[in-house]
This record gives structure tokens, sequence and C-alpha cells, in this order.
């Protein structure tokens, strides 16, 4: 990254942490004073990122380690417990998924992602047949997302979710669905996406995924950053570990 | 995107995020999603019977069947009708008044709780899923109101100038039910104990509120008649009737009427809020 390039996401020293308890201490527990001690997971230990417009940074770590935690903070879904996260414009998580119901046809569900995702009616109707288009469902876009296999719900989830070309992207194992004509779809879409300046972060554990769309890559560790830098060499250690 | 983030543009043109918002933009950004917090509701309301025979036929049919029974029941075996010329459009009032108010108040508790996976995916005001959900309410309502006015015109209460009170009243039923929900979310986000109480809780307002008896021909007791006065659903229940089949209503029902729904609703925005940060986890 060069001076010149501006920053799209700065991360100093980001902490978060979860309170978990092994079970609910029972009103019988808090009486005989022996409640169960409260423990705190820290997910994100002090992480500092600075990823700069356009790039394309892929994440990579075990499970546990923070990757979906840093792209929820990044979004302002989770409060963070130290340290502090600035953007450049607010990131859209690949999290889309939640908001669909499955009684509701495919176009009903595009639409109410789409204002899910902050758009106003007006710009979502504008919008809905060029992305129903884009899931290729055919006329099963009109039945209802129940009905759809889990290739097909996977297709339509992508194509809400990437439908409004943010400024930042953060994907979560977006890519490992669909079948492979629509898996190259979506890897054209986010090329497409890169190529209009966007920034992504791709959280995944498909390393090829990784080595094929980003140039640089982050490998987290129980909540810290312990590799950052071209994908190549971070990604040979990481295999190596 | 419209959203924007609480705090304006910082150094390098880059804005803090996983901050609490201001009061100000916090319902800026309620007010932004007004599409979605409408649409969503309608959805669900359009697909809910899709597996049934007589489909959204149920949306009138429910309160109609309803009706029947609690008028078999407690008209014409327990003959709780004393004191009521016209019992039908008495109890038709008042249970879909009370009931408006149970499902708003039960729903708007599980709101957060039932889409825990939105909250961690979407960045929005929290509010909207409470808020959300009492629209979702106020929509289901209008086949109710159509069914009590039908039974009131039908028991011979002609349209009336009264009937301009019932938007006010509906605004009144609405915002108690969201106020209370607001805060029984919160209440239900620490303590999951709470869903399984709220049934109970509205079991025994439903007996104390003057829905099924006349309560000036039951209640005998002076200071038992002011505790009937203070409940915030007996003096909906009563204003409600007022409008609707011309029943006598004391200044404390008109006041309760408007104050309750207004104390609950200030209250349960602020405390709501109070805890916003924590709805998605993280502590």
């Amino acid at each position: 990254m060069t001076a010149a390039t501006p920053t799209a996401i700065r991360c100093i020293g980001v902490e978060v942490r979860y309170t978990v308890r092994s079970y609910r201490p029972l009103l019988r527990d808090l009486l005989r004073g022996n409640a169960p001690e409260a423990t705190t997971v820290d997910a994100l230990r002090g992480v500092d990122l600075e990823v700069g417009v356009g790039e394309s940074v892929g994440v990579v770590g075990p499970n546990g380690s923070g990757k979906t935690t840093l792209l929820q903070a990044m979004t302002g879904v989770l409060p963070l417990a130290g340290g502090e996260l600035l953007v450049r414009s607010l990131p859209t998580f690949l999290g889309v998924k939640a908001a669909l119901r499955p009684r509701s046809t495919g176009r009903s569900n595009i639409r109410i992602g789409l204002l899910a995702q902050g758009l106003r009616r007006d710009e979502a109707e504008a919008m809905v047949s060029e992305v129903a288009a884009f899931t290729d469902l055919g006329p099963a876009i009109d039945r209802p997302m129940e009905t759809y296999s889990s290739g097909m719900r996977a297709r339509l989830h992508f194509a809400i979710a990437t439908a409004l070309t943010p400024d930042i992207l953060l994907v979560d194992e977006a890519l490992a669905v669909g079948d492979r004509a629509f898996r190259e779809r979506s890897a054209r879409r986010l090329d497409e996406h890169r190529a209009a300046a966007g920034t992504v972060l791709l959280v995944s554990h498909n390393l090829a995924e990784v080595r094929r769309s980003c140039g640089r890559t982050v490998w987290l560790q129980e909540g810290r950053i312990v590799a950052d830098g071209p994908t190549d060499e971070v990604l040979r250690d990481y295999e190596a570990s | 995107m419209g959203t924007t983030s609480a705090d304006g543009p910082g150094n390098d043109g880059l804005f803090a995020v996983g901050r609490p918002v201001p009061v100000g933009t916090y319902l800026r950004d309620l007010w932004h999603r007004r599409d979605y917090l409408v649409r969503v509701p309608l959805e669900d309301l359009r697909v809910q019977n899709a597996h049934t025979l007589l489909g959204n036929l149920w949306l009138l049919l429910n309160p109609v069947l309803q009706v029947a029974v609690y008028l078999l029941v407690f008209g014409v075996l327990i003959e709780l009708d004393r004191g009521v010329d016209d019992y039908l459009a008495f109890l038709t009032v008042g249970v879909f008044v009370f009931h408006q108010a149970q499902r708003t108040v039960t729903t708007g508790a599980r709101s957060v709780v039932a889409n825990a996976g939105l909250v961690r995916a979407l960045r929005f005001p929290r509010a909207a899923l409470p808020v959300g959900s009492a629209i979702g309410q106020l929509l289901s309502f209008a086949p109710v109101l159509v069914v009590m006015l039908v039974v009131t015109l039908a028991h011979g209460h002609a349209p009336d100038l009264r009937w301009l009170a019932l938007p006010g009243l509906l605004a009144a039923l609405t915002a108690l039910g969201l106020g209370a929900g607001l805060l029984s979310a919160r209440a239900t986000h620490t303590y999951r104990d709470l869903e399984n109480l709220l049934p109970f809780l509205f079991r025994l307002l439903f007996y104390l509120s003057g829905v099924l008896y006349s309560v000036d021909h039951f209640v005998a007791d002076e200071a038992l008649r002011a505790l009937f006065a203070v409940n915030p659903l007996y003096c909906l229940v009563t204003t409600w009737r007022w409008a609707l089949i011309g029943t006598e209503v004391s200044g404390l029902a008109w006041a309760g009427t408007v104050a309750w729904p207004t104390l609950f609703l200030i209250t349960g925005f602020v405390a709501f809020r109070a805890r916003e940060a924590t709805y998605g986890g993280g502590s």
C-alpha cells in the first residue's frame, strides 16, 4: 500500500469481549452464593489493522480465532471493549440471510432484503428485477423460498447481499455455495466490485479462493493478528502451521 | 446507503463505529427504515395463512370465533351479563381491545430475542424490532376492528361522532403496547424467565380489567374500584367502549388513557436504548 492510498478501515487496538457462563445461574445458586464464574472470552485482543481503499484482504485463521467477530465489529453491531475502529463508510456484511422470510417468494425476499440493508422503497423497487435476473432462478423466483434447495437459497442470498455494491464489502464464506456456474459468476461480481475501487474483506477457509482474489492476507489466531502481508507469504506460513 | 454513523466525519474522513449514537440520530435512523418496518409485517401477514384452506379469511374468522366462544361461556352458561344491556357488543370490544394490548406487548417482548440472527448480522437501531412488531399487530388489528364495528352496528348503535375518537384511541392502545413491549424486550433479554411469566400476568389482568363483566355492577367495594380505575388496560377498555357503544366513562379513565401510554412509551424507549449495545452479544 502506498502512502497515497486513503484509508478505508482503521483498527487501533480493537478489543471485543463476550461474557459467557457455563450455565445461567439459577436463583438457588445465587442464594447459596455459588453462582458460576462469569468467564469473559476475549474474541479480539487488540487488533491493529489498516486497510486502504480498493484493497482486497483475505482473513484466515482457525475456527474461533475471531474472524467473524472482526467483520461484525466493523459493521458496528458489536460494542467494542477497547480500542478504536474507524471506517470511511459503513461496511456491509454479507449477512442479509437472517432478514429473509421462508414463506415469501424469492422476489418478495429480494424486496425485503434490500429494504433491510437500508434502502428506501423506491430505491429497492428499481433494483428488484436486476437482482432477480442475477440469481438466475428462472420461474422459481416467484415461488416461496421454503421450496428452494440450499443451493438456490444461497444464490438468492448472495445476489441480494451484493446488489448494493457498498464501498466496503465484508464477505464471510460466501463463495463456497451454489453450483460451479454460479460460483464463477459470484467470483466475477466480487471482481467487478473491486474494479470499481471497492474495498473487500474476505473471511474464508477456502485458501484457493483467498489466493485468487486477495493480494494481501491477515492471519488471526486467538483474537490477535499473527501475520499480515502478501497472500502468498502469509498462506505459506499458515499452511505450514 | 442512507444510514449514517453517529459521529460526523473525523480525521481523514473516517467514522467511528461501535459507539452509542445520540438520540436524535437514533430516531432519524429509525425513521429512515420505515419502509422496511412496514413491509415485513405486511409480508408476514400475507403469507401466514399460506398453508390453510381458507387462507386469509382466517384473519376475520379468528376474532369472530373468539367472540362466539366467550359469548357461549360467559353470556349463556355463566350469565356474567348482569347490568349490561348489549352484552355481545360489550364483550366484543372488551376482549379485542385487551387482546390487542396483550399481543402487542408479548410479540414486542420476544422481538429482540427472536431476531438474534438479524441483530448480529445488520446494523440498525434495535428499537426497530419492537416497533416493527407493534406495526404488525396494528395491521392485523384491521380485520378485528371491522368485526367490532359490525357487531356494534348490528346491536343498533348507529355510527356516532364518538367514532372520531377511534384513531386517537388506537394510537393510545398501540403506544401502551409498544411501551410495555420495549420494557419487556429489555427485561426478557436479561431474564428469559419473563417469557414464562407474561402469559400469567395477562391472564390475571384479563380478569382485573373488566373485560368480561361490568365493574360497576360486580365490584361493590370503593377501594377495589379505585384499584380498577388506575389499571391502564381498564382505562383503555372503558374509553373504547365509550366510543363504540356509548357506555359511561369517568374522567379518571380518560386521564389514564392519555397518561399511561405516554408514560410507558417514554420509559420503555429510554430503558430499551440503555442496553442497546448488548442486544447483539458482547458486553
